[in-house]
Protein backbone atom coordinates (compact mmCIF):
# COMPACT_ATOMS: atom_id res chain seq x y z
CA UNK A 1 0.00 0.00 0.00
CA UNK A 2 2.64 2.43 0.45
CA UNK A 3 3.25 3.23 -3.38
CA UNK A 4 0.27 2.72 -5.23
CA UNK A 5 1.01 2.56 -8.91
CA UNK A 6 -0.07 6.50 -10.22
CA UNK A 7 -1.48 7.95 -6.60
CA UNK A 8 -4.10 10.45 -6.99
CA UNK A 9 -4.02 13.62 -5.56
CA UNK A 10 -6.55 14.25 -3.30
CA UNK A 11 -6.35 17.57 -1.14
CA UNK A 12 -3.76 19.97 -1.99
CA UNK A 13 -3.09 22.51 0.68
CA UNK A 14 -1.15 25.63 -0.96
CA UNK A 15 1.00 28.38 1.13
CA UNK A 16 -1.76 28.72 3.91
CA UNK A 17 -1.19 31.28 6.00
CA UNK A 18 -3.28 31.78 9.67
CA UNK A 19 -3.38 35.02 11.99
CA UNK A 20 -5.10 34.76 15.24
CA UNK A 21 -5.39 38.23 16.30
CA UNK A 22 -1.96 39.71 16.21
CA UNK A 23 -0.39 35.80 16.65
CA UNK A 24 0.63 33.82 13.09
CA UNK A 25 0.07 29.89 13.77
CA UNK A 26 0.73 28.48 10.28
CA UNK A 27 3.47 29.87 7.88
CA UNK A 28 3.05 28.92 4.38
CA UNK A 29 2.15 25.31 4.97
CA UNK A 30 1.47 23.13 1.86
CA UNK A 31 0.88 19.92 2.00
CA UNK A 32 -0.63 17.04 -0.11
CA UNK A 33 -2.69 14.13 0.27
CA UNK A 34 -3.64 11.43 -2.15
CA UNK A 35 -6.92 9.19 -2.43
CA UNK A 36 -7.04 6.66 -0.33
CA UNK A 37 -4.02 7.83 2.23
CA UNK A 38 -3.24 7.40 5.58
CA UNK A 39 -1.26 11.03 6.32
CA UNK A 40 -0.08 12.01 9.84
CA UNK A 41 0.54 15.27 10.43
CA UNK A 42 3.10 15.48 13.25
CA UNK A 43 4.32 17.70 15.78
CA UNK A 44 4.20 19.27 19.09
CA UNK A 45 2.12 21.48 21.04
CA UNK A 46 1.47 24.93 19.20
CA UNK A 47 2.58 23.85 16.01
CA UNK A 48 -0.43 24.57 14.21
CA UNK A 49 -1.32 20.74 13.44
CA UNK A 50 -4.65 21.18 14.59
CA UNK A 51 -5.24 24.81 13.05
CA UNK A 52 -4.08 23.20 9.44
CA UNK A 53 -7.38 20.33 9.70
CA UNK A 54 -9.63 23.42 10.81
CA UNK A 55 -8.10 25.67 8.06
CA UNK A 56 -8.94 22.73 5.47
CA UNK A 57 -12.26 21.68 7.16
CA UNK A 58 -13.33 26.08 7.24
CA UNK A 59 -13.22 26.10 10.63
CA UNK A 60 -10.62 28.85 10.71
CA UNK A 61 -10.37 31.64 8.03
CA UNK A 62 -7.51 31.36 6.24
CA UNK A 63 -5.59 34.66 5.58
CA UNK A 64 -3.58 33.38 2.15
CA UNK A 65 -3.34 30.78 0.12
CA UNK A 66 -5.10 27.93 -0.89
CA UNK A 67 -6.68 24.89 -0.31
CA UNK A 68 -8.03 22.56 -3.09
CA UNK A 69 -10.05 19.16 -2.72
CA UNK A 70 -10.21 17.05 -5.84
CA UNK A 71 -9.32 20.17 -8.27
CA UNK A 72 -12.09 22.35 -6.21
CA UNK A 73 -11.40 25.54 -4.43
CA UNK A 74 -12.22 25.07 -1.02
CA UNK A 75 -10.66 27.75 1.00
CA UNK A 76 -12.76 29.30 3.45
CA UNK A 77 -16.26 27.60 2.15
CA UNK A 78 -17.89 27.00 5.48
CA UNK A 79 -18.05 23.88 7.41
CA UNK A 80 -21.06 22.81 6.84
CA UNK A 81 -20.78 22.58 2.81
CA UNK A 82 -17.72 20.27 3.32
CA UNK A 83 -19.97 17.22 4.15
CA UNK A 84 -21.22 17.40 0.51
CA UNK A 85 -17.70 17.13 -0.98
CA UNK A 86 -17.20 14.19 0.97
CA UNK A 87 -15.04 15.52 3.71
CA UNK A 88 -16.39 14.86 7.66
CA UNK A 89 -13.85 15.36 10.36
CA UNK A 90 -13.69 14.17 14.36
CA UNK A 91 -12.92 17.04 16.14
CA UNK A 92 -10.75 17.44 19.11
CA UNK A 93 -11.90 16.29 22.34
CA UNK A 94 -14.60 13.88 20.63
CA UNK A 95 -17.25 17.06 20.68
CA UNK A 96 -20.02 15.12 21.04
CA UNK A 97 -23.83 16.81 21.31
CA UNK A 98 -23.55 15.48 25.39
CA UNK A 99 -27.39 15.99 25.76
CA UNK A 100 -28.26 13.68 23.06
CA UNK A 101 -28.68 9.98 22.61
CA UNK A 102 -25.92 8.13 20.78
CA UNK A 103 -28.74 7.17 18.00
CA UNK A 104 -29.42 10.78 17.55
CA UNK A 105 -25.47 11.53 17.41
CA UNK A 106 -24.77 9.04 15.06
CA UNK A 107 -27.90 9.79 13.16
CA UNK A 108 -27.00 13.64 12.73
CA UNK A 109 -23.47 12.51 11.21
CA UNK A 110 -25.74 11.62 8.14
CA UNK A 111 -27.93 15.12 8.91
CA UNK A 112 -27.06 16.64 5.40
CA UNK A 113 -29.54 17.04 2.73
CA UNK A 114 -26.52 15.64 -0.13
CA UNK A 115 -25.96 12.32 2.72
CA UNK A 116 -29.25 11.45 3.96
CA UNK A 117 -29.67 8.61 1.38
CA UNK A 118 -26.84 7.02 2.90
CA UNK A 119 -27.88 6.59 6.33
CA UNK A 120 -29.51 3.88 6.56
CA UNK A 121 -26.95 2.07 5.31
CA UNK A 122 -23.69 3.76 6.82
CA UNK A 123 -25.53 3.40 10.18
CA UNK A 124 -25.43 -0.70 9.71
CA UNK A 125 -21.85 -0.01 8.85
CA UNK A 126 -21.06 2.13 11.58
CA UNK A 127 -22.68 -0.03 13.90
CA UNK A 128 -20.60 -3.32 12.75
CA UNK A 129 -17.20 -1.40 13.56
CA UNK A 130 -18.85 -0.38 16.49
CA UNK A 131 -21.26 -3.14 18.42
CA UNK A 132 -21.43 -0.84 21.23
CA UNK A 133 -22.93 1.79 19.35
CA UNK A 134 -26.23 -0.75 18.78
CA UNK A 135 -25.84 -1.82 22.69
CA UNK A 136 -25.96 1.78 23.95
CA UNK A 137 -28.55 3.33 21.18
CA UNK A 138 -30.16 5.10 24.15
CA UNK A 139 -27.90 6.11 26.45
CA UNK A 140 -27.06 10.16 26.28
CA UNK A 141 -23.90 10.04 25.14
CA UNK A 142 -22.30 12.61 27.53
CA UNK A 143 -22.23 9.86 29.94
CA UNK A 144 -20.57 7.30 27.94
CA UNK A 145 -16.16 6.98 28.60
CA UNK A 146 -13.77 9.05 26.57
CA UNK A 147 -13.20 5.97 24.65
CA UNK A 148 -16.89 5.34 23.57
CA UNK A 149 -17.51 9.17 23.24
CA UNK A 150 -14.66 8.30 20.77
CA UNK A 151 -16.09 5.54 18.87
CA UNK A 152 -19.28 7.82 18.70
CA UNK A 153 -17.44 10.70 17.34
CA UNK A 154 -15.64 8.72 14.68
CA UNK A 155 -19.30 6.86 13.61
CA UNK A 156 -20.71 10.33 13.49
CA UNK A 157 -18.57 11.36 11.05
CA UNK A 158 -18.47 8.07 8.74
CA UNK A 159 -22.60 8.48 8.05
CA UNK A 160 -21.78 11.14 5.62
CA UNK A 161 -19.77 8.53 3.67
CA UNK A 162 -16.57 11.20 3.18
CA UNK A 163 -13.90 10.26 0.87
CA UNK A 164 -11.87 12.02 3.42
CA UNK A 165 -11.57 11.43 7.16
CA UNK A 166 -10.08 14.43 9.14
CA UNK A 167 -9.31 13.34 12.66
CA UNK A 168 -8.39 16.38 15.34
CA UNK A 169 -5.74 14.44 17.52
CA UNK A 170 -7.80 10.98 17.60
CA UNK A 171 -5.67 9.81 20.59
CA UNK A 172 -6.12 11.94 22.94
CA UNK A 173 -6.66 11.15 27.02
CA UNK A 174 -7.16 7.80 25.89
CA UNK A 175 -6.11 5.09 27.31
CA UNK A 176 -3.40 2.44 25.36
CA UNK A 177 -5.89 -0.51 25.21
CA UNK A 178 -8.15 2.18 23.43
CA UNK A 179 -5.91 3.31 21.55
CA UNK A 180 -4.86 -0.01 19.60
CA UNK A 181 -8.79 -0.16 19.14
CA UNK A 182 -9.11 3.46 17.65
CA UNK A 183 -5.57 2.34 15.20
CA UNK A 184 -7.36 -0.54 14.34
CA UNK A 185 -10.55 0.93 13.28
CA UNK A 186 -8.39 3.23 11.01
CA UNK A 187 -6.91 0.31 9.41
CA UNK A 188 -10.58 -0.42 8.85
CA UNK A 189 -11.84 3.14 7.24
CA UNK A 190 -8.76 3.19 4.96
CA UNK A 191 -9.68 -0.52 3.88
CA UNK A 192 -12.72 1.21 2.45
CA UNK A 193 -11.04 3.46 0.48
CA UNK A 194 -11.41 6.53 2.71
CA UNK A 195 -8.25 8.81 3.12
CA UNK A 196 -7.31 10.06 7.06
CA UNK A 197 -5.62 12.17 7.54
CA UNK A 198 -4.86 12.95 11.41
CA UNK A 199 -2.33 14.54 13.79
CA UNK A 200 -0.66 13.67 16.76
CA UNK A 201 2.52 14.25 19.18
CA UNK A 202 3.69 10.58 19.06
CA UNK A 203 5.68 9.67 16.02
CA UNK A 204 6.44 6.57 16.96
CA UNK A 205 2.65 5.89 17.23
CA UNK A 206 1.55 7.30 14.51
CA UNK A 207 3.53 5.67 11.85
CA UNK A 208 2.10 2.00 13.26
CA UNK A 209 -0.47 3.64 11.02
CA UNK A 210 0.28 6.28 8.60
CA UNK A 211 2.63 5.77 4.95
CA UNK A 212 2.97 9.48 4.95
CA UNK A 213 3.71 12.56 7.22
CA UNK A 214 4.62 16.19 7.97
CA UNK A 215 5.83 17.67 10.41
CA UNK A 216 4.87 20.79 11.69
CA UNK A 217 6.88 23.36 13.90
CA UNK A 218 5.93 26.49 15.04
CA UNK A 219 3.27 26.73 12.29
CA UNK A 220 6.26 25.48 9.23
CA UNK A 221 6.73 22.50 7.61
CA UNK A 222 9.97 21.01 8.52
CA UNK A 223 9.94 17.77 6.66
CA UNK A 224 7.87 15.61 5.02
CA UNK A 225 8.02 11.88 3.95
CA UNK A 226 7.09 8.63 3.83
CA UNK A 227 6.92 6.74 7.53
CA UNK A 228 10.37 5.23 6.80
CA UNK A 229 12.41 8.43 5.33
CA UNK A 230 10.50 9.89 8.30
CA UNK A 231 11.50 7.34 10.99
CA UNK A 232 15.07 7.43 9.59
CA UNK A 233 15.30 11.58 9.12
CA UNK A 234 18.32 13.22 11.95
CA UNK A 235 15.61 15.38 13.10
CA UNK A 236 13.14 12.80 14.11
CA UNK A 237 15.46 10.67 15.68
CA UNK A 238 17.15 13.18 17.64
CA UNK A 239 14.04 15.93 19.01
CA UNK A 240 11.38 13.20 19.02
CA UNK A 241 12.90 9.74 19.17
CA UNK A 242 15.56 10.77 21.56
CA UNK A 243 18.45 8.76 19.72
CA UNK B 1 -59.41 31.09 53.04
CA UNK B 2 -61.71 29.43 51.23
CA UNK B 3 -60.63 26.20 49.54
CA UNK B 4 -62.38 26.39 46.37
CA UNK B 5 -60.50 29.84 45.81
CA UNK B 6 -57.71 28.95 46.88
CA UNK B 7 -57.60 26.25 43.97
CA UNK B 8 -59.01 28.60 41.88
CA UNK B 9 -56.11 30.96 42.27
CA UNK B 10 -53.71 28.23 41.36
CA UNK B 11 -55.49 27.13 38.42
CA UNK B 12 -54.93 30.77 37.42
CA UNK B 13 -51.35 30.80 38.49
CA UNK B 14 -51.12 28.19 36.03
CA UNK B 15 -52.58 29.76 33.67
CA UNK B 16 -50.51 33.21 33.67
CA UNK B 17 -47.60 30.47 34.80
CA UNK B 18 -48.25 28.87 30.79
CA UNK B 19 -47.64 32.28 29.54
CA UNK B 20 -44.68 33.11 31.52
CA UNK B 21 -43.34 30.07 30.03
CA UNK B 22 -44.21 30.79 26.51
CA UNK B 23 -42.32 33.90 27.18
CA UNK B 24 -39.57 32.52 28.89
CA UNK B 25 -39.12 29.70 26.41
CA UNK B 26 -38.27 31.95 23.75
CA UNK B 27 -35.87 33.84 25.79
CA UNK B 28 -34.49 30.22 26.67
CA UNK B 29 -34.44 29.11 22.83
CA UNK B 30 -32.06 31.90 21.95
CA UNK B 31 -29.81 31.65 24.77
CA UNK B 32 -29.11 28.64 24.12
CA UNK B 33 -28.25 28.35 20.78
CA UNK B 34 -26.97 31.70 20.51
CA UNK B 35 -25.62 32.72 23.87
CA UNK B 36 -27.67 36.03 23.47
CA UNK B 37 -29.50 37.59 25.77
CA UNK B 38 -32.22 38.99 23.86
CA UNK B 39 -33.36 42.21 25.89
CA UNK B 40 -35.70 43.13 22.74
CA UNK B 41 -37.40 39.79 23.76
CA UNK B 42 -40.41 41.86 25.12
CA UNK B 43 -40.75 43.61 21.77
CA UNK B 44 -41.54 41.05 19.94
CA UNK B 45 -44.62 40.44 22.77
CA UNK B 46 -45.62 44.10 22.48
CA UNK B 47 -45.13 43.99 18.16
CA UNK B 48 -47.50 40.51 18.81
CA UNK B 49 -50.04 42.11 20.47
CA UNK B 50 -50.04 44.82 18.00
CA UNK B 51 -50.38 43.21 15.02
CA UNK B 52 -52.92 40.71 16.91
CA UNK B 53 -54.75 44.24 17.44
CA UNK B 54 -54.38 45.73 14.22
CA UNK B 55 -55.39 42.41 12.41
CA UNK B 56 -58.03 41.74 14.50
CA UNK B 57 -59.62 45.18 15.64
CA UNK B 58 -59.09 47.76 12.69
CA UNK B 59 -59.14 45.06 10.39
CA UNK B 60 -61.70 42.88 11.42
CA UNK B 61 -60.47 40.19 10.74
CA UNK B 62 -61.76 37.00 12.65
CA UNK B 63 -59.12 36.23 15.66
CA UNK B 64 -58.82 32.25 14.22
CA UNK B 65 -57.34 33.52 11.22
CA UNK B 66 -55.76 37.02 12.95
CA UNK B 67 -53.61 35.29 15.53
CA UNK B 68 -51.77 33.15 13.63
CA UNK B 69 -51.24 35.46 11.01
CA UNK B 70 -49.93 37.90 13.99
CA UNK B 71 -47.82 34.96 14.68
CA UNK B 72 -46.24 34.13 11.26
CA UNK B 73 -45.81 38.04 11.15
CA UNK B 74 -43.58 37.67 14.13
CA UNK B 75 -41.48 35.36 12.97
CA UNK B 76 -40.32 36.58 9.76
CA UNK B 77 -39.87 39.74 11.46
CA UNK B 78 -37.60 37.80 13.93
CA UNK B 79 -36.10 36.46 11.39
CA UNK B 80 -35.25 39.22 9.37
CA UNK B 81 -33.90 41.55 12.34
CA UNK B 82 -31.86 38.78 13.09
CA UNK B 83 -30.08 38.36 10.25
CA UNK B 84 -29.94 42.21 10.19
CA UNK B 85 -28.44 42.81 13.63
CA UNK B 86 -27.45 39.86 15.77
CA UNK B 87 -25.62 37.64 13.08
CA UNK B 88 -22.77 40.16 12.56
CA UNK B 89 -21.97 40.34 16.09
CA UNK B 90 -22.23 36.99 17.52
CA UNK B 91 -19.59 35.19 14.81
CA UNK B 92 -16.96 38.11 16.44
CA UNK B 93 -14.31 37.37 19.14
CA UNK B 94 -16.02 39.41 22.63
CA UNK B 95 -19.23 39.39 20.93
CA UNK B 96 -21.36 38.87 24.25
CA UNK B 97 -21.52 42.62 25.18
CA UNK B 98 -22.04 44.24 21.74
CA UNK B 99 -25.21 41.66 21.50
CA UNK B 100 -26.58 43.40 24.76
CA UNK B 101 -25.89 46.54 23.72
CA UNK B 102 -27.36 45.78 20.69
CA UNK B 103 -30.80 44.10 21.57
CA UNK B 104 -31.12 46.95 24.02
CA UNK B 105 -31.08 49.42 21.32
CA UNK B 106 -33.06 47.16 19.23
CA UNK B 107 -35.51 47.52 22.25
CA UNK B 108 -35.91 50.85 22.13
CA UNK B 109 -36.22 51.48 18.15
CA UNK B 110 -39.08 49.09 18.15
CA UNK B 111 -40.89 50.85 21.37
CA UNK B 112 -40.69 54.07 19.47
CA UNK B 113 -41.24 52.53 16.18
CA UNK B 114 -44.26 51.02 17.60
CA UNK B 115 -45.06 54.72 19.13
CA UNK B 116 -45.25 56.41 16.10
CA UNK B 117 -46.98 53.70 14.16
CA UNK B 118 -49.55 52.76 16.71
CA UNK B 119 -49.56 56.23 19.32
CA UNK B 120 -49.27 55.77 23.28
CA UNK B 121 -53.00 54.21 23.75
CA UNK B 122 -53.64 51.31 25.47
CA UNK B 123 -55.32 49.17 23.04
CA UNK B 124 -57.57 46.05 24.15
CA UNK B 125 -58.68 43.23 21.77
CA UNK B 126 -62.30 41.65 22.51
CA UNK B 127 -61.99 38.03 24.38
CA UNK B 128 -62.17 35.29 21.84
CA UNK B 129 -64.77 33.52 23.83
CA UNK B 130 -66.93 34.49 26.46
CA UNK B 131 -68.75 33.29 29.33
CA UNK B 132 -67.29 31.17 32.50
CA UNK B 133 -66.48 27.41 33.35
CA UNK B 134 -67.70 26.78 36.23
CA UNK B 135 -66.80 23.46 38.23
CA UNK B 136 -68.81 23.42 41.32
CA UNK B 137 -67.53 26.41 43.12
CA UNK B 138 -64.54 27.01 40.90
CA UNK B 139 -64.97 29.64 38.41
CA UNK B 140 -62.70 30.44 35.88
CA UNK B 141 -63.20 32.78 32.27
CA UNK B 142 -63.29 30.71 28.82
CA UNK B 143 -60.69 33.09 27.99
CA UNK B 144 -58.53 32.06 30.24
CA UNK B 145 -59.19 28.21 29.57
CA UNK B 146 -58.70 29.24 25.91
CA UNK B 147 -55.07 30.76 26.96
CA UNK B 148 -54.51 27.34 29.11
CA UNK B 149 -54.99 25.10 26.18
CA UNK B 150 -53.44 27.34 23.21
CA UNK B 151 -50.15 27.35 25.41
CA UNK B 152 -50.14 23.70 26.19
CA UNK B 153 -50.99 23.17 22.31
CA UNK B 154 -47.78 25.27 21.72
CA UNK B 155 -45.76 23.83 24.58
CA UNK B 156 -46.52 19.93 23.30
CA UNK B 157 -45.84 21.35 19.56
CA UNK B 158 -42.35 22.80 20.47
CA UNK B 159 -41.27 19.95 22.20
CA UNK B 160 -42.39 17.63 19.19
CA UNK B 161 -40.44 19.74 16.94
CA UNK B 162 -37.25 19.95 18.98
CA UNK B 163 -37.56 15.74 19.74
CA UNK B 164 -38.57 14.62 16.31
CA UNK B 165 -37.82 16.73 13.46
CA UNK B 166 -34.82 17.50 11.48
CA UNK B 167 -35.06 20.94 12.27
CA UNK B 168 -35.12 20.52 16.48
CA UNK B 169 -32.58 18.33 15.92
CA UNK B 170 -30.29 21.04 14.47
CA UNK B 171 -31.54 23.40 16.86
CA UNK B 172 -30.71 20.72 19.64
CA UNK B 173 -26.91 20.20 18.16
CA UNK B 174 -26.26 23.70 17.35
CA UNK B 175 -26.91 24.55 21.17
CA UNK B 176 -25.01 21.75 22.52
CA UNK B 177 -21.85 22.14 20.10
CA UNK B 178 -21.66 24.72 17.25
CA UNK B 179 -18.42 23.32 15.82
CA UNK B 180 -19.36 19.93 16.35
CA UNK B 181 -22.65 20.99 14.11
CA UNK B 182 -21.45 22.71 11.22
CA UNK B 183 -18.90 19.81 11.25
CA UNK B 184 -21.80 17.22 10.37
CA UNK B 185 -23.31 20.10 7.90
CA UNK B 186 -25.83 22.03 9.89
CA UNK B 187 -25.75 25.18 8.53
CA UNK B 188 -26.27 27.02 11.78
CA UNK B 189 -26.45 30.81 10.94
CA UNK B 190 -29.53 29.29 9.28
CA UNK B 191 -30.40 27.51 12.38
CA UNK B 192 -29.77 30.95 14.66
CA UNK B 193 -32.53 32.56 12.60
CA UNK B 194 -34.66 30.21 12.46
CA UNK B 195 -34.18 30.20 16.45
CA UNK B 196 -34.77 33.96 16.62
CA UNK B 197 -37.92 33.67 14.02
CA UNK B 198 -39.16 31.08 16.60
CA UNK B 199 -38.52 33.41 19.69
CA UNK B 200 -40.76 36.05 18.36
CA UNK B 201 -43.49 33.67 17.23
CA UNK B 202 -43.77 32.19 20.62
CA UNK B 203 -43.65 35.76 22.26
CA UNK B 204 -46.02 37.20 20.18
CA UNK B 205 -48.46 34.30 20.36
CA UNK B 206 -48.36 35.09 24.18
CA UNK B 207 -49.30 38.71 23.84
CA UNK B 208 -51.99 37.41 21.35
CA UNK B 209 -53.50 35.38 23.98
CA UNK B 210 -53.24 38.25 26.52
CA UNK B 211 -54.55 40.35 24.84
CA UNK B 212 -58.15 40.74 25.45
CA UNK B 213 -56.83 40.51 29.42
CA UNK B 214 -53.58 43.12 29.39
CA UNK B 215 -54.11 45.86 26.82
CA UNK B 216 -51.04 46.68 24.68
CA UNK B 217 -49.26 49.73 24.61
CA UNK B 218 -45.14 50.69 23.38
CA UNK B 219 -44.07 49.93 26.44
CA UNK B 220 -45.92 46.61 27.36
CA UNK B 221 -42.37 44.55 26.43
CA UNK B 222 -40.43 45.37 29.58
CA UNK B 223 -42.64 43.81 32.36
CA UNK B 224 -43.08 41.05 30.25
CA UNK B 225 -39.19 40.91 29.39
CA UNK B 226 -38.73 41.25 33.32
CA UNK B 227 -41.05 38.27 34.07
CA UNK B 228 -39.26 36.25 30.83
CA UNK B 229 -35.66 36.87 32.89
CA UNK B 230 -37.37 35.32 36.23
CA UNK B 231 -38.81 32.26 34.32
CA UNK B 232 -35.15 31.43 32.60
CA UNK B 233 -33.35 32.02 35.45
CA UNK B 234 -35.29 29.88 37.57
CA UNK B 235 -35.19 27.29 34.90
CA UNK B 236 -31.56 27.35 33.87
CA UNK B 237 -30.46 29.62 31.09
CA UNK B 238 -30.76 28.38 28.03
CA UNK B 239 -32.89 24.81 28.76
CA UNK B 240 -35.95 24.60 27.17
CA UNK B 241 -37.66 22.60 29.26
CA UNK B 242 -36.53 24.76 32.33
CA UNK B 243 -38.58 27.60 31.05
CA UNK B 244 -41.52 25.52 30.33
CA UNK B 245 -41.98 24.55 34.38
CA UNK B 246 -39.97 27.93 35.53
CA UNK B 247 -42.97 29.90 33.88
CA UNK B 248 -45.76 27.09 35.61
CA UNK B 249 -43.98 27.21 39.08
CA UNK B 250 -43.67 31.39 38.67
CA UNK B 251 -47.04 31.98 37.88
CA UNK B 252 -48.70 29.68 40.89
CA UNK B 253 -46.17 31.07 43.71
CA UNK B 254 -47.49 34.86 42.63
CA UNK B 255 -50.60 33.58 42.57
CA UNK B 256 -50.80 32.07 46.03
CA UNK B 257 -48.17 34.58 47.05
CA UNK B 258 -50.99 37.50 46.05
CA UNK B 259 -53.30 35.49 48.05
CA UNK B 260 -51.54 35.43 50.73
CA UNK B 261 -50.58 39.11 50.65
CA UNK B 262 -51.43 41.33 47.98
CA UNK B 263 -51.43 42.40 44.62
CA UNK B 264 -48.73 44.99 44.59
CA UNK B 265 -46.41 42.07 46.51
CA UNK B 266 -46.37 40.39 42.93
CA UNK B 267 -42.92 41.45 41.63
CA UNK B 268 -41.39 41.25 44.65
CA UNK B 269 -42.58 37.67 45.61
CA UNK B 270 -40.83 37.03 41.63
CA UNK B 271 -38.25 38.33 41.87
CA UNK B 272 -37.71 36.82 46.28
CA UNK B 273 -38.21 33.55 44.11
CA UNK B 274 -35.79 34.14 41.53
CA UNK B 275 -32.97 35.23 44.28
CA UNK B 276 -34.08 32.48 46.32
CA UNK B 277 -33.31 29.74 43.75
CA UNK B 278 -29.98 31.75 42.53
CA UNK B 279 -28.43 30.86 46.37
CA UNK B 280 -29.56 27.24 46.42
CA UNK B 281 -28.91 26.14 42.75
CA UNK B 282 -27.28 28.95 40.91
CA UNK B 283 -27.46 26.96 38.04
CA UNK B 284 -31.26 27.04 38.05
CA UNK B 285 -33.34 24.30 38.42
CA UNK B 286 -32.98 22.24 35.12
CA UNK B 287 -29.60 24.02 33.77
CA UNK B 288 -26.02 22.21 34.13
CA UNK B 289 -23.62 23.05 36.94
Amino acid sequence: MATEPTPKLMLDVQNVNVIYGNYQVLWDVSMQANAGQVMAVLGPNGSGKSTILKAIMGLTPVRSGKVIFEGEDITNRPAHEMIERGISMVLERRRLFTGMTVYENVMLGAYHKSVQKYAKERLEWVESLFPILKERRDQVAGKMSGGEQQMVAIARALMSKPKMLLMDEPYLGLTPRIVGQIAEIIHKVNAEGIAVIFNEQNVKLSFGISNYGYLLESGRVMLNGTGEEMMNSDVIRRVYLGE
Amino acid sequence: MNLAIFIEQILNGLITGSMYALIGSGIALVYGTMKVLNLAHGEFYMLGGYFTWYLAVSLGINPAIAIPAAVAIAFCLGMLIQKLTVEYLILRDNWAFTTIAATMGLSIILQNAALLVFGANFNTVPSYVSGVMVLGDIRISWQRVLIFVVALATIGFMTWLLKYTRLGWSIRATSQDRDAAQVVGIPVKRVYMICFGLAAALGALAAAMLAPINAINPWSGMPVLLKGFVVVVLGGLGSFPGAIIGGLLLGVVEAVGVQLTSSEWRDVISFTLMIAVIWWRPWGLFGKK
